[in-house]
C-alpha cells in the first residue's frame, strides 16, 4: 500500500453546563424522565420566542480564551433551516456568520514536541432533541432540546491518529477544568465528528474528504481515523475514486460505515436571527469571565514537578480536579510535595472513596494536612499507624498530635528499645546477616519487616534503618 | 326578550361611569356583544366565540371594584395571537383544533386589567393577505357594503370595532395589517414602534417586522389600550421598556407642528377622493400654523420588493415548524416522515401561504441570499435612516393610509400582486420600525371610509394620538355603519 499523508479536521460538540438553556428557562439536566425538562419554547410552539441565557455567553467566553481564541465583540445569531423530526422548528439557532471565537489553538505534545492544533472557529448553538428508534416508530425527548452547545472547529492541521486523540484529551481536559462542560463522552456532552482526507505528497490538493460522525469515545476516534486512511488509501490504490461522504463508526466491526453520500450544495437557508437582538462582548464581560478561569492542567503539571510530585503523581492529581484543586491550596506552604501527593492519592483517596466524600467534606483542614505530612515526613507515622488512625484524622477536627497520643501508636522512637529488638532479631537470623553481607538486598527488608512485626509497625522506620545497618556492620 | 340598550355605542368613560353607579353590570355588555356578534353574523368576524368564558368572567368582575377605564370592556383578539385553553387558528386549516397551553404576553395584560375576551377574529391565512380572503374560515365583509372587503389581515378585527360588537380589538400589522383595514373599515388602528409590545404569543409571519397593536372606534380609546398592552417583557428580547401615558397629549394644542407629507404619498396611483380628503385636512392643520412640507424620502418608493424579500423570507422559516409532528393538521396515513411533511403541509396551508413559503425559500438558497435579503436588510436600513432624517425637521409624517377605498370582494382575487400594491404606503413604515396609525378623515362618494396615515418617530405614539385626535374632533365623523344610534 503507498504511504499516503492523511489531513484530519476535527468538530467536537460541547454541552455547556449551565442551569438552564440556552433559549428558555427549562432546567438544562441529563437522565431525568423524558420530555420532562421541556416547556412551550422548548417545543418551538406558535407564538414563542427565544430569550438569551447570559450564563452560555460566559462559558462560551471562557471556552475561546481557554483555546486562545480571538473574540468577536459583535455577534449575531443565524438560522440554520433543514426539516428533521429532531429540530422542533425545523431551524436551529447557531452562529453561522459570526462565531464568537476564531484563530484559537490547543497545544499538545507528541512524541516530546510540542505542537499546535489550529481552531478555526468555535461558536454556539442549540442542541437537537433525541430520537430513539424502536421498530418502525421514532420517540422524541425534547429534554436535550435547546441545551446549549459549542462547537469547536479545527483547522485541517491533524496529521495522525495520534495528534487526534492528544487534542481531544487536552481539549477535554481544557474544558472540564474550566467547568465549562462535564465532556462525558457517554452521556453525549461531548461529541466528535472526524474529517479525513489522504494525498500522496505535501504539494498535492487535499483529497476527497469523508466525515465520520458522532464517535462514541476519544480511542474511538483514534480507531476510526485509521481505518478510513486505511479504506481510502486501498481505494485510491485501486484507481477508484470516491465521492464526499458521511460515515460512522461501527462499534461492533470496528470499521467505518457509510451513512450517506452528500449531495452537491447542501442548502440551510443560513439568515440573521431575527428575534435575538445583535450581542455585543465589552471588555468589561471578558475581564469578569477571565477572573473565573482556574489555574490550567498544564500550569499545574509543571508547578507539581517543580515541587517534586513525580510524573505520575502529577497526572493523576490534574485527573482529579477536586483532588487538584485541594492540593493547589498547599502550594505556597513549605512543605514535602511528595508526601503530599502520595496521601491524597493513596489512602485519602481510599478514605473518600470508600466514604463517597469530597475532601473538603473532610475535617482535614490545610493547617492539619501540613501538621500530617510533618508527621510522616519525620518518621513519627508509618504507613501502618496512619492506616490506623486516618479515619479519625479525617472526621475529628482534633490535632493530629493529639490524635496520635491518644491512639497510644506513638512510635517506639527510643534508641535502647528498638536496639534491643534489633540485636535479638539479628541474633536469631544468621543466614540473613551472611546475605547481607553477600551484598542481597533483600536481606535488609527481611530485617525491617521482622523489625515492624515485633514492634507491631510503632517502630520509627528511618530510626530502626539507621540502627540495624549499624548492628549489621 | 331582553331590551336592548346599545351599552356598546357608548364611550368607555359612560361605561365606566353607568359601571360605577352600578346601572350596568359587565354581563350586560358581555350579553349585548354576544347579541351583536348573531346580529352580524354575516360579516364573518369572528373565528371562535368565548361566550362561556367570556359570562363567567363578566360574573367573576362583579364582585371586583371598577378599578380602570377598560374595567369588564368587551374586547376582541385576532386570531394569531394565543390565548390559553381558547382555540387559535391562525385562520388556517393547519391550525384549525389548535388550543394552546399558554398565553400571549398581551393577553395576560388584556386579562389583568378585567377587560373581557369575546371571541377570536378573522383575518387572512397566518396574516398573509390584505382582504382577509385567504382565511381558511371564510372571508369577512366590510360593515360599510356587504360586498366589500374589510382590509387585512386584521379584517375580523377592524369589521367587529367598527360594527360595533366590541369597542375595542387587537390586531397585529406586518406590512399594514392594523391600518389598512383600520382604513377600510372606518376605525382607528395604530401599529406601534417595534418593539413597543411584546410579540410572546403572536404566531410570527415575519419577525422583524411583525408588532401587535390596538383598534377602536375612537382615538382616545386606542391610545389607552395602548397603555394597556405596551412594555419590555422578559419573553421577547426585541421589546423595550416603555412606561408612559399614551393619552397625556390628547386634547393639547397642535399649533406650530411641522408636518411633513412624502411627496410619494401623493403619487398618481392613490385615488384622487383620498388625496383630495388629504388636503382637506391639510387645510385645517395650515389653519392651525402648522408647517406642511412636501418631501422625498429616499427608497421609500423600494419599500415594497423590500418588503417581499425580507417577510417571505421570514415567514418561510418561521412556518418550518408546522410539520405534523408536534400540533396542528397532521396527515393520517403518510408513508414515512418526507410523506408526513410535504402532505400535512401542502393539505394544512392555503394557496397564498404555499406561495410566500416558495418564494421565501428561494430568495434564502444559496447565492439569493447574498443576493436578496442581505441586499434588502442594508437597504431597509438606508430608508430607516433616511426617516429618521425627515424626523429631525419634522415632528411627524402624513399621508393616506391606501391607495384606494374598500374594493368588491370579487375584485382582483387572480392577482397574487394585488395585496401587496395594497400596501405600498404602509409598509415603509414597518420597514423602517416606525409607528403608524390609521385615522378616519371622511368618505368617498360611496360612502367608504378613508384613512389618514399617521408615521410618527420611534417611541412617539404620546405626539401622533395629540395629531389624530385634533382631526378627529374637528372632522367629528359619525363612524357608526349602521347610522348614528348612538342614544337609546
Amino acid at each position: 500500500m503507498t504511504n499516503y499523508i492523511p489531513t484530519i479536521g476535527i468538530e467536537v460538540h460541547v454541552e455547556l453546563k449551565t442551569n438552564t438553556k440556552i433559549f428558555s428557562n427549562s432546567i438544562n439536566g441529563y437522565g431525568q424522565m423524558a420530555n420532562s425538562l421541556t416547556n412551550v419554547v422548548d417545543l418551538g410552539y406558535p407564538g414563542t420566542l427565544p430569550t438569551l441565557n447570559k450564563e452560555v455567553i460566559n462559558l462560551a467566553i471562557k471556552a475561546a480564551k481557554v483555546l486562545n481564541c480571538n473574540i468577536r465583540r459583535e455577534m449575531h445569531f443565524d438560522r440554520k433551516n433543514y426539516f428533521y423530526p429532531d429540530n422542533p422548528k425545523n431551524f436551529q439557532i447557531t452562529q453561522s456568520r459570526t462565531p464568537i471565537g476564531y484563530d484559537g489553538y490547543v497545544e499538545i505534545e507528541v512524541e516530546k514536541t510540542k505542537k499546535k492544533i489550529y481552531i478555526e472557529e468555535m461558536h454556539i448553538e442549540e442542541d437537537t432533541c433525541k430520537s430513539t428508534h424502536r421498530g418502525d416508530k421514532t420517540l422524541l425527548d425534547f429534554n436535550r432540546a435547546g441545551v446549549p452547545l459549542i462547537e469547536i472547529v479545527t483547522k485541517p492541521c491533524i496529521s495522525s491518529s495520534t495528534e487526534a486523540k492528544l487534542y481531544l484529551e487536552k481539549l477535554k481536559e481544557l474544558l472540564f477544568y474550566s467547568d465549562i462542560s462535564d465532556c462525558k463522552m457517554e452521556e453525549g456532552s461531548m461529541r466528535c465528528d472526524a474529517n479525513v482526507s489522504i494525498r500522496k505528497n505535501e504539494q498535492d490538493l487535499f483529497g476527497t474528504k469523508c466525515e465520520i460522525k458522532n464517535i462514541g469515545s476519544i480511542s474511538n476516534v483514534g480507531l476510526s481515523i485509521e481505518k478510513e486512511i486505511e479504506r481510502q488509501a486501498k481505494l485510491l490504490d485501486s484507481g477508484e475514486t470516491f465521492k464526499e461522504q458521511t460515515r460512522r463508526f461501527d462499534n461492533k466491526t470496528c470499521d467505518t460505515v457509510l451513512m450517506r453520500v452528500k449531495e452537491t450544495g447542501n442548502d440551510y437557508r443560513y439568515f440573521p436571527e431575527p428575534d435575538i437582538p445583535y450581542l455585543y462582548i465589552t471588555d468589561e464581560m471578558i475581564t469578569e469571565v477571565e477572573k473565573t478561569i482556574c489555574m490550567l492542567p498544564d500550569e499545574r503539571r509543571t508547578i507539581y514537578i517543580e515541587k517534586g510530585v513525580s510524573d505520575v503523581n502529577a497526572k493523576k492529581l490534574i485527573q482529579n480536579r477536586e483532588l487538584s484543586d485541594y492540593f493547589n491550596t498547599l502550594l505556597s506552604e513549605k512543605t514535602n510535595f511528595k508526601i503530599a501527593s502520595n496521601l491524597i492519592l493513596g489512602d485519602i483517596s481510599a478514605y473518600l472513596n470508600k466514604n463517597e466524600k469530597k475532601i473538603t467534606d473532610t475535617t482535614l483542614t490545610k493547617e492539619r494536612f501540613l501538621e500530617l505530612i510533618e508527621k510522616v515526613d519525620d518518621g513519627t507515622l508509618t504507613s501502618k499507624n496512619l492506616k490506623d488512625i486516618l479515619d479519625v484524622i479525617l472526621e475529628k477536627d482534633i490535632s493530629i498530635s493529639t490524635i496520635i497520643k491518644e491512639s497510644g501508636i506513638e512510635n517506639i522512637t527510643d534508641d535502647s528499645t528498638i536496639r534491643e529488638i534489633i540485636k535479638k532479631i539479628i541474633s536469631e537470623n544468621p543466614e540473613s546477616v551472611s546475605d547481607y553481607k553477600a551484598g542481597h538486598d533483600r536481606a535488609i527488608k527481611f530485617f525491617m519487616g521482622q523489625v515492624m512485626k515485633e514492634t507491631k509497625g510503632s517502630a520509627n522506620p528511618k530510626l530502626a534503618m539507621d540502627i540495624l545497618k549499624e548492628e549489621l556492620k | 326578550m331582553r331590551q336592548v340598550h346599545n351599552y356598546l355605542d357608548l364611550s368607555l368613560i359612560e361605561i365606566n361611569k353607568l359601571f360605577k353607579e352600578k346601572k350596568i353590570t359587565p354581563t350586560d355588555l358581555v350579553l349585548e356583544a354576544f347579541d351583536r356578534v348573531e346580529k352580524n353574523k354575516e360579516l364573518n368576524s369572528f373565528i371562535t366565540l368565548n361566550k362561556e368564558e367570556a359570562l363567567k368572567q363578566a360574573k367573576e368582575l362583579e364582585q371586583k371594584e371598577v378599578d380602570s377605564l377598560t374595567f369588564g370592556i368587551p374586547i376582541a383578539i385576532k386570531d394569531n395571537i394565543v390565548t390559553k385553553d381558547l382555540r387559535t387558528t391562525a385562520a388556517s386549516k393547519m391550525l384549525e383544533n389548535f388550543n394552546p397551553i399558554y398565553d400571549a404576553d398581551v393577553i395576560k395584560k388584556i386579562k389583568d386589567a378585567n377587560m373581557i375576551i369575546i371571541g377570536k377574529t378573522n383575518m387572512d391565512e397566518f396574516a398573509m393577505g390584505s382582504s382577509n380572503r385567504t382565511s381558511y374560515f371564510g372571508l369577512v365583509k366590510n360593515p360599510w357594503d356587504k360586498n366589500r372587503v374589510p382590509g387585512g389581515s386584521s379584517g375580523g378585527s377592524a369589521a367587529a370595532v367598527s360594527s360595533r360588537i366590541v369597542p375595542l380589538a387587537i390586531g397585529s400589522d406586518t406590512g399594514g395589517s392594523i391600518r389598512q383595514p383600520a382604513s377600510f373599515c372606518g376605525v382607528v388602528g395604530l401599529k406601534p414602534t417595534y418593539g413597543r409590545v411584546s410579540r410572546y404569543g403572536l404566531i410570527a409571519f415575519a419577525s422583524s417586522l411583525d408588532q401587535i397593536g390596538p383598534m377602536t372606534r375612537n382615538v382616545y380609546e386606542n391610545a389607552l389600550l395602548l397603555n394597556t398592552i405596551c412594555g419590555k417583557s422578559s419573553n421577547d428580547l426585541t421589546s423595550v421598556e416603555t412606561n408612559e401615558d399614551f393619552t397625556r397629549l390628547i386634547g393639547k394644542d397642535i399649533s406650530n407642528m411641522k408636518i411633513a407629507i412624502p411627496n410619494y404619498y401623493v403619487n398618481d396611483a392613490i385615488d384622487k377622493e383620498i388625496i383630495n380628503k388629504l388636503n382637506e385636512v391639510v387645510e385645517l392643520l395650515k389653519k392651525k400654523n402648522c408647517t406642511i412640507d412636501y418631501v422625498d424620502i429616499n427608497y421609500i418608493d423600494k419599500a415594497v420588493p423590500l418588503y417581499q424579500i425580507i417577510a417571505m423570507g421570514e415567514a418561510s422559516s418561521n412556518l418550518a415548524r408546522y410539520d405534523g409532528i408536534r400540533y396542528g393538521y397532521s396527515y393520517e396515513t403518510p408513508e414515512n416522515i418526507e410523506d408526513l411533511y410535504l402532505k400535512s403541509r401542502k393539505i394544512g396551508f392555503g394557496p397564498e401561504v404555499k406561495r410566500r413559503i416558495m418564494i421565501g425559500s428561494y430568495l434564502l438558497s444559496g447565492k439569493n441570499a447574498k443576493e436578496y435579503y442581505d441586499k434588502a436588510l442594508k437597504i431597509r436600513d438606508d430608508l430607516r435612516r433616511n426617516f429618521l432624517a425627515t424626523f429631525e425637521k419634522y415632528d411627524l409624517i402624513i399621508g393616506p393610509t391606501n391607495t384606494t377605498t374598500a374594493y368588491e370582494l370579487d375584485k382582483g382575487l387572480d392577482d397574487a400582486i394585488k395585496s401587496f400594491l395594497d400596501d405600498i404606503l404602509t409598509i415603509p413604515v414597518n420597514m423602517a420600525g416606525l409607528p403608524g396609525m390609521s385615522v378616519p378623515i371622511g368618505f368617498s362618494d360611496s360612502k367608504l371610509p378613508i384613512g389618514l396615515q399617521i408615521i410618527g418617530k420611534p417611541f412617539d405614539e404620546a405626539k401622533m394620538y395629540q395629531l389624530a385626535s385634533f382631526i378627529e374632533k374637528e372632522l367629528n365623523l359619525d363612524l357608526n355603519p349602521n347610522g348614528g344610534e348612538k342614544n337609546d
